[in-house]
C-alpha cells in the first residue's frame, strides 16, 4: 500500500512513535489550520487577489451554528455576537458551540442520513432514533472516530435499541453490501464494483472485494417475529462445525459460516470459498474464525490505515468548505487525483495524531482561512478550488430546526409538515420532513436539487402559514405589538431572525415600497416573513 | 380590516399549551411561545382547492376545461406513448385472478368464468375484465426468485435488484425521461410527467435521472397533490411571490448578488415551476368532480376506481406515466374472502379504464400494465391464506399494440410450476419498453460513472404484439 502521508512521513512517524503522550494533547488546531492554508496556497498557487474575502461576523455566526448545531442563531445571539469585542471571538464561539449537546445531535443526524440514505432495506429506518441518540452521546462524550467506527463494525443486537447496528440493518444483513458500505463509509473506497468483475478503473481485484466480504458472512439480519412496532435484529451464526450451503431468498437472514465467491460462468453453483483478507494490510484470517474475531480484527486494522483518516477528513472538509479534496467524497481511489494532496495528507495525519478527535477536526477546519471565506457560486472545472466557500443546501434537519427557530415554534407542537414521499414508519413530523427534504450527504452537492413538492411545502403548508401570520402568539404578531407600524424596525428583526443579518438599504427600500402598497402593514410584514422563509438564502448555509 | 382578520383567525387557530420537549431538542436555550399549530392536514379541502384553481381559470387567463381537453387531444398526438401502471401491492394471488385452477386443490373456493375470448377463462372474481378480455394479453408464466416484499417490489419496478452505489430510476421515471428524450415534450405541460396515486414503500424514484423525473405523489385520487393550494388567496400568493422575486433579484445586493447567484437562479426556476403548476388550469385534471355523474359511475366506487379515472384525466393533460396502487394483497390469512373483495375493487375500474381509453382513441398509444410483486402459493395454509410465491405468477397488459385476447405461457395443473414460455421480470420490462418505443438497452450513468442499462438481459415476449 502506498503511503498517503508522504509529505510528512518523518514528523508523523516521530509523533506516532510517542503517541501515548502526544495524543492526549494533539496538534494545536490553530497551528495545523495555518499549515493547511499555507499548503493550499503553495499547491494551488493561490494569489491573494483570487481569494474571496473573509466572511463578516454575522455570516460566520450563522455558518458555524448550522455546521455545528444544525440550526440558526436567535436574534439575541446575533446581537450579542456582533457586540462582543473581546479578542479571538471566532475561536471562542467555536469552542463554546462544541460544548453544546446539540453538537452531537446534529452530527449524529448527519451520519444517520449518510447510512440510511443508501439503505437497501426500507424498514431499516427503525434504527434512526437509536442511531441518533447513541451517536450523539458518543460524540458529545468525546469518543474518538476510530472507536465509533469499531462500534458500527462489530455491532449486534436490536435496531430499535442499538444504533450501532445501523449499517447492518440498512444493508439488510447482506454480506457483500455490508462490506461495500463499511469500505465506502469508513475508508472512502468504493470497492463494490469489484463484486462481479475486476474494478474497471481502480486496481482492486474481484478476489479482494470478496476477501473483504469474507469478514461478514456470519452476520445476518432478520425482522423480530411479531414485534409491534416492527423491529429488526442483527444476529450471528457462529457454527463453523455445521456448514450449510443455504440458497434462495432468505440467505441473508441467518448468515452462514463462510463466504463463497460465485463462479460467474456457473451461477447455479456455490462457488469458491474465500478466506477473510483485508486488501489494505496484511490481515488474514483462516476459515473457521469466529464472527466476533473477524469483525473485531477488521475494525482494528481498518481504523489504523491512512484511508480511514483521509476519508473522514475529506468528508468533513467537503461539508464545511463546500468541496472535498477528492470528489465524490466517498470514492477516493486509488487512482484519483486529490486537489491538494499535501494539505489533505497533513490534515489527515494531524487528525490521526489527535486520536481521531472529531471536535479537534472541527476546530481545525473552522480555524482555516479556507473555511472562513465568503461563498461564491460553485466553481467550474477550470477555476481554482478553495478560493471561496460554497453555499450549501440545508439538510432536512437543519432546515426544519431553522424554520422552527425562526418562527419560534416548539417541535412538540408540530403536526404533519412536509412535501410528501412516504416510507416505512414515518411516525413523527421530523421524519416526515426529512423524508421530503432530506438528501444523501454523500452525493456531490452540485447534483442535489430541490423538488416541486418541497417548494410547495415551504410555500403552502397551512401550519407554516399560520405561524407566519400576525397572530397574538406569533413572531410577527409580537413584533407588531412591540414596534407598531414601524416597517423598518420589524423588517430588521425579521431579517435577523431568518437570515441572521440586517437587510441591505436596497432590501429595506423594496420592503418599504411593498408595505406602502399594502392595505395594512401587518399584512405586508406577514408577506415579508413568508418571502424570507421561502428565499433561497434561508434554505442555504452561505 | 382587523375584524376580517380576526374572523379568519377564529376559523384557523387552535391554541395549545404544552411542555417543552426533551433535552436534545433546540428548546433548551431558546424562549418559546407555544404557538398552537393548525390541526388540519397539509391538504386543502377539495372545495378550497377548486376555488383557487378555478378562480385562475375563470379569470379569463386560461382556456376552459373543454378547450383544454381538445388542446390536449392535439398534444396527446405529439406526446406519443404513455403508460398506466396498476400496481397490486402485496402480491396478488394468481389463482383468484388470472390463472384459476378449477377442480384442483390449488383452486381454493374460487371458481372460474368464461371470457369473451373462446377458451380463455379468468377467475370468477373478474366479470368485467372477462368482458374486456379481447383487449388483454394475460401472462401466466411470470417467474422470479424474490419472495420478500421490499426486494420483489423493487425488482418489479426497476427490472433489477437493489444494489449499492447505483441509484436506479423506477419504471415511471425511466419512461417519463425516455419519452421526453424522444421529443414528446414539445407541448409543455404544467404538470409533472410522472404522477403516482397513493403511496408505495420502496417503489423507487427518479434516482440518477434527477428530481425532474421524480413522481409527483398524490395521497388519494380525490385530493390534489399536497400543498397544491396556496395557503392565502391567489392574489395574495402572487403578491408574495412578487415580493420574493423582487428581494432576490432587484438590486443584486443580497445573497444573490455574488455569493449564491447560481443558487438563487435555480431556486427561482423551482418556485416558478411550482407556482405555475398549481395556478395552471391543468390542475383541474385532479378534480374528478368535473366528470359527469355517469362517467364517474361507470368507473365504479372506491379509491382505486377514482385512481383509474384520475389516471385517464392526467394522461389527457399531458402526463406520461401514471401509477395507481391497490394495496392489501398480502393475503396470508383468509385469502378467499379478501381476494374476492380486492378483485371487486379493481375489476370494474380497470376494465372501464381500457374501454374509456379505447373510446377516446387513446388505447393505441397508451399501455396499461397490471402487476404485483409476486404470486401466492398453490397450497392454502392453515389460516385459509396463501403465502408468497415468486416462482409462478401472473400479470396483464393492454394497449399500445399489445395483441389482446391472448394468454402467454402456462403453469402446470396445480399452478406450482411454469410449464410454457417462462417470462422473467426482465422479459416483462423489455416488453413494456418495446411497447412504449423505448430502447431498453439505453444506458444511464451512476454518480460513480458506471453505466447501467434500463434492462439488463431478457427479451421482448414473443407473439405479444400484433
Amino acid at each position: 500500500m502506498r503511503r498517503r502521508f508522504h509529505v510528512f512521513v518523518i514528523p508523523l512517524g516521530l509523533v506516532l512513535a510517542t503517541s501515548a503522550t502526544t495524543r492526549a494533547a494533539g496538534p494545536k488546531p490553530t497551528v495545523v489550520a495555518k499549515q493547511i492554508d499555507q499548503l493550499l496556497a503553495e499547491e494551488l498557487a493561490l494569489s491573494p487577489s483570487e481569494l474571496a474575502p473573509a466572511v463578516n461576523d454575522t455570516t460566520f455566526l450563522r455558518r458555524v451554528y448550522l455546521d455545528l448545531l444544525g440550526t440558526i442563531p436567535s436574534p439575541e445571539e446575533v446581537r450579542a455576537y456582533v457586540a462582543d469585542d473581546l479578542p479571538r471571538k471566532r475561536r471562542r464561539l467555536v469552542n463554546e458551540l462544541l460544548k453544546r449537546p446539540e453538537y452531537g445531535v446534529s452530527q449524529a443526524r448527519y451520519w444517520r442520513d449518510v447510512i440510511l440514505s443508501r439503505r437497501l432495506e426500507d424498514r431499516a429506518i427503525v434504527v434512526g432514533p437509536a442511531l441518533v441518540e447513541d451517536l450523539a452521546q458518543w460524540i458529545n462524550d468525546g469518543e474518538p472516530w476510530d472507536a465509533i467506527a469499531r462500534r458500527f463494525i462489530t455491532a449486534t443486537g436490536t435496531a430499535s435499541e442499538n444504533g450501532e447496528t445501523a449499517i447492518f440493518v440498512a444493508q439488510d444483513g447482506r454480506t457483500e453490501e455490508i462490506a461495500a458500505e463499511v469500505s465506502r463509509i469508513f475508508l472512502g473506497v468504493q470497492i463494490q464494483c469489484a463484486q462481479c468483475h475486476d474494478h474497471p478503473w481502480d486496481e482492486w481485484k474481484r478476489e479482494q472485494f470478496h476477501e473483504l466480504a469474507a469478514f461478514f458472512p456470519r452476520v445476518g439480519m432478520r425482522p423480530i417475529r411479531d414485534a409491534r412496532p416492527l423491529d429488526l435484529m442483527v444476529n450471528v451464526a457462529d457454527r463453523p462445525d455445521r456448514p450449510r450451503f443455504r440458497s434462495g431468498v432468505n440467505l441473508n437472514r441467518r448468515g452462514r459460516p463462510e463466504h463463497y465467491m460465485q463462479d460467474l460462468e456457473k451461477p447455479g453453483e456455490v462457488g469458491e470459498r474465500i478466506e477473510p483478507k483485508f486488501f489494505l494490510t496484511s490481515l488474514e484470517l483462516p476459515a473457521g474464525t469466529r464472527d466476533a474475531d473477524r469483525r473485531a480484527e477488521l475494525a482494528n486494522e481498518l481504523t489504523q490505515t491512512d484511508w480511514f483518516a483521509t476519508a473522514l477528513v475529506n468528508r468533513y472538509w467537503s461539508e464545511l468548505v463546500g468541496e472535498g479534496f477528492s470528489e465524490p467524497i466517498d470514492d477516493l481511489g486509488p487512482g484519483r487525483e486529490s486537489l491538494a494532496p499535501g494539505a489533505a495528507d497533513r490534515l489527515a495525519g494531524a487528525f490521526a495524531d489527535s486520536g481521531y478527535d472529531l471536535r479537534w477536526l472541527h476546530k481545525t477546519i473552522l480555524a482555516t482561512d479556507a473555511y472562513q471565506r465568503e461563498s461564491r457560486p460553485r466553481r467550474t472545472p477550470d477555476e481554482k478550488p478553495f478560493t471561496a466557500s460554497v453555499a450549501q443546501p440545508l439538510r432536512g434537519d437543519q432546515l426544519l430546526d431553522s424554520l422552527l427557530a425562526a418562527l419560534e415554534v416548539d417541535e412538540s407542537r408540530l403536526r404533519g409538515l412536509g412535501g410528501g414521499r412516504g416510507g416505512y414508519g414515518i411516525a413523527t413530523p421530523r421524519l416526515g420532513f426529512n423524508a421530503a427534504f432530506g438528501y444523501d450527504p454523500s452525493e456531490p452537492r452540485s447534483t442535489i436539487q430541490a423538488t416541486i413538492p418541497q417548494a410547495l411545502a415551504r410555500m403552502n403548508t397551512p401550519q407554516l402559514n399560520l405561524a407566519v401570520q400576525a397572530l397574538p402568539m406569533t413572531v410577527v404578531g409580537r413584533l407588531q405589538r412591540e414596534h407598531g407600524n414601524d416597517v423598518e424596525e420589524i423588517t430588521s428583526e425579521l431579517y435577523l431572525r431568518t437570515l441572521s443579518r440586517e437587510p441591505t438599504a436596497e432590501e429595506l427600500a423594496t420592503v418599504n415600497d411593498f408595505a406602502d402598497e399594502a392595505t395594512w402593514s401587518g399584512a405586508a410584514m406577514e408577506d415579508l416573513m413568508w418571502a424570507l422563509l421561502n428565499s433561497a438564502e434561508f434554505a442555504h448555509r452561505r | 380590516m382587523f375584524r376580517t382578520l380576526w374572523q379568519t383567525i377564529e376559523q384557523l387557530q387552535t391554541f395549545h399549551h404544552g411542555p417543552h420537549s426533551g433535552p436534545y431538542t433546540m428548546t433548551a436555550y431558546r424562549r418559546f411561545t407555544n404557538i398552537g399549530l393548525d390541526r388540519r392536514g397539509a391538504i386543502a379541502s377539495r372545495r378550497d382547492f377548486l376555488r383557487s384553481a378555478g378562480a385562475t381559470a375563470a379569470a379569463g387567463l386560461f382556456t376552459s376545461w373543454t378547450d383544454q381537453v381538445s388542446c390536449a387531444a392535439e398534444s396527446l398526438r405529439k406526446q406519443g406513448k404513455r403508460c398506466v401502471l396498476l400496481w397490486m401491492e402485496g402480491g396478488p394471488s394468481q389463482f383468484e385472478t388470472l390463472d384459476p385452477k378449477p377442480g384442483t386443490s390449488s383452486a381454493g373456493d374460487a371458481g372460474d368464468i368464461a371470457t369473451v375470448v373462446p377458451g380463455v377463462h379468468l377467475a370468477e372474481n373478474l366479470p368485467h375484465l372477462a368482458k374486456q378480455m379481447g383487449d388483454l394479453a394475460v401472462i401466466r408464466s411470470l417467474t422470479s426468485k424474490e419472495g420478500s416484499h421490499p426486494r420483489a417490489r423493487y425488482l418489479m419496478h426497476h427490472a433489477a435488484l437493489p444494489m449499492g452505489g447505483a441509484d436506479l430510476p423506477t419504471l415511471g421515471s425511466s419512461v417519463a425521461e425516455r419519452r421526453r428524450a424522444a421529443g414528446d415534450y414539445e407541448v409543455a405541460s404544467n404538470l409533472p410527467s410522472y404522477v403516482r396515486v397513493g403511496r408505495v414503500g420502496n417503489a423507487g424514484n427518479a434516482g440518477m435521472l434527477g428530481v425532474e423525473y421524480d413522481p409527483l405523489t398524490v395521497d388519494g385520487p380525490t385530493q390534489p397533490p399536497r400543498n397544491a393550494r396556496p395557503a392565502s388567496s391567489v392574489a395574495r400568493f402572487e403578491r408574495r411571490l412578487g415580493l420574493l422575486r423582487r428581494l432576490e433579484s432587484d438590486f443584486g445586493t443580497g445573497f444573490g448578488a455574488v455569493e449564491g447567484a447560481d443558487v438563487v437562479a435555480n431556486h427561482r426556476q423551482l418556485v416558478d415551476a411550482a407556482s405555475q403548476m398549481i395556478l395552471s388550469p391543468e390542475m383541474q385534471a385532479f378534480d374528478l368532480e368535473r366528470e359527469t355523474t355517469a362517467m364517474r359511475a361507470s368507473y365504479g366506487e372506491g379509491r382505486f376506481a377514482n385512481g383509474c379515472l384520475l389516471a385517464r384525466r392526467l394522461l389527457e393533460s399531458g402526463v406520461t406515466f401514471v401509477e395507481v396502487t391497490l394495496g392489501g394483497w398480502d393475503t396470508h390469512d383468509d385469502n378467499h374472502a379478501r381476494t374476492q373483495e380486492l378483485c371487486g375493487q379493481f375489476d370494474k375500474p380497470a376494465a372501464r379504464l381500457i374501454a374509456d381509453l379505447k373510446e377516446r382513441g387513446m388505447l393505441d398509444s397508451t399501455l396499461v400494465v397490471w402487476m404485483g410483486e409476486f404470486g401466492r402459493t398453490p397450497r392454502i395454509n392453515g389460516r385459509g391464506g396463501r403465502d408468497h410465491y415468486p416462482k409462478a405468477f401472473s400479470a396483464w397488459l393492454a394497449g399500445c399494440g399489445v395483441q389482446g385476447g391472448q394468454v402467454i405461457g402456462a403453469t402446470d395443473k396445480s399452478g406450482a410450476e411454469v410449464i410454457d414460455r417462462p417470462v422473467s421480470p426482465q422479459d416483462l420490462f423489455q416488453t413494456i419498453y418495446h411497447a412504449l418505443d423505448i430502447d431498453p438497452s439505453h444506458e444511464n450513468t451512476t454518480s460513480t460513472g458506471r453505466p447501467v442499462k434500463l434492462v439488463d438481459g431478457g427479451a421482448v415476449i414473443d407473439g405479444l404484439f400484433a
